[in-house]
């Protein structure tokens, strides 16, 4: 069988998951990014976030100590915090 | 506690009863691609499906004139009964 | 059923937690609502009381209560 032993395979929302309290960066669809803290999120990958740097199509960014994401223009979330904190 | 006493101790416990209290009267509806609708609310259901009856539909234009300068063109459009689609709301209000 | 409205860090608790407060909600085109959160719903529609319109940066248009639906809210923010 193709499919890997149950428990083998790490589920996209368990990498979330496992994010829950540090850092994570977010892509938009369209090229709107987040920064922040990952508090907490839900089935729809609405996502609360504290301390965080918006980031608009335009480049200019705003602080925002807390906020609710809402899931449906999410495309991509990166673990380990905004362009900033990589090394690249 | 039956719904009736909750709504009475709280009118608006969730959004759309914010809407449901606008029923009979004329609101402000903005809509999707930069339209506004003006008129007497009859009808709406969760999707945000409306009927307006008496309605003034404003449309803002923004196009450039022969100078590339960016002018604003507003049309009104009147209309006796109106059926809005829900999913190109944005925004409903009490018309103040 | 979460903690309670003590649990503010899933997005139910968050907003259980930010009702009756000033908030800022951007919407996918960039105009930005500011007012007394009344109430949300699983949806994201949302209820404001004293809600200014703010439009590139100004502001444009003032409502003393409004509802927004859900489906063109990008985020709602506590406000500052």
């Amino acid at each position: 069988m193709a499919t890997p032993a149950p428990g083998s395979a790490l589920l996209p929302l368990e990498l979330i998951d496992r994010c829950v309290g540090s850092k994570i960066w977010v892509l938009m669809k369209g090229d709107k990014e987040f920064s922040g803290t990952l508090l907490g999120f839900d089935d729809y990958v609405n996502m609360v976030l504290e301390d965080v740097t918006e980031v608009d199509d335009g480049g200019a960014s705003t602080k925002l100590p807390k906020i609710l994401l809402n899931g449906n223009n999410v495309c991509m979330l990166i673990p380990g915090g905004g362009p900033e904190a990589m090394e690249i | 506690m039956s719904d009736a006493e909750e709504t009475a101790s709280n009118p608006v416990s969730e959004p759309l009863d914010l809407v449901r209290l606008c029923l009979d009267e004329v609101v402000s509806v903005k809509l999707r691609g930069d339209r506004e609708l003006k008129g007497r609310l009859h009808a709406y259901d969760s999707h945000c499906n409306l009927v307006l009856g008496d309605v003034e539909e404003t449309i803002y234009i923004t196009e450039e004139d022969e100078h590339e300068q960016e002018v604003q063109r507003i049309i009104k459009k009147q209309s006796e009964m109106l059926f809005v689609r829900g999913d190109s709301v944005v925004l409903i209000s009490p018309f103040q | 059923m979460e903690n309670g409205a003590e649990d503010t860090k899933d997005p139910s608790g968050f907003l259980t937690n930010i009702i009756g407060k000033n908030v800022l909600v951007k919407l996918n085109s960039g105009v930005i609502y500011k007012g007394r959160l009344q109430s949300v719903d699983g949806y994201m529609n949302i209820a404001l009381d004293e809600c200014n319109e703010w439009s590139e940066g100004q502001q444009v248009r003032k409502y003393g209560e409004a509802f927004v639906r859900g489906n063109n809210v990008q985020y709602i923010s506590a406000d500052t």
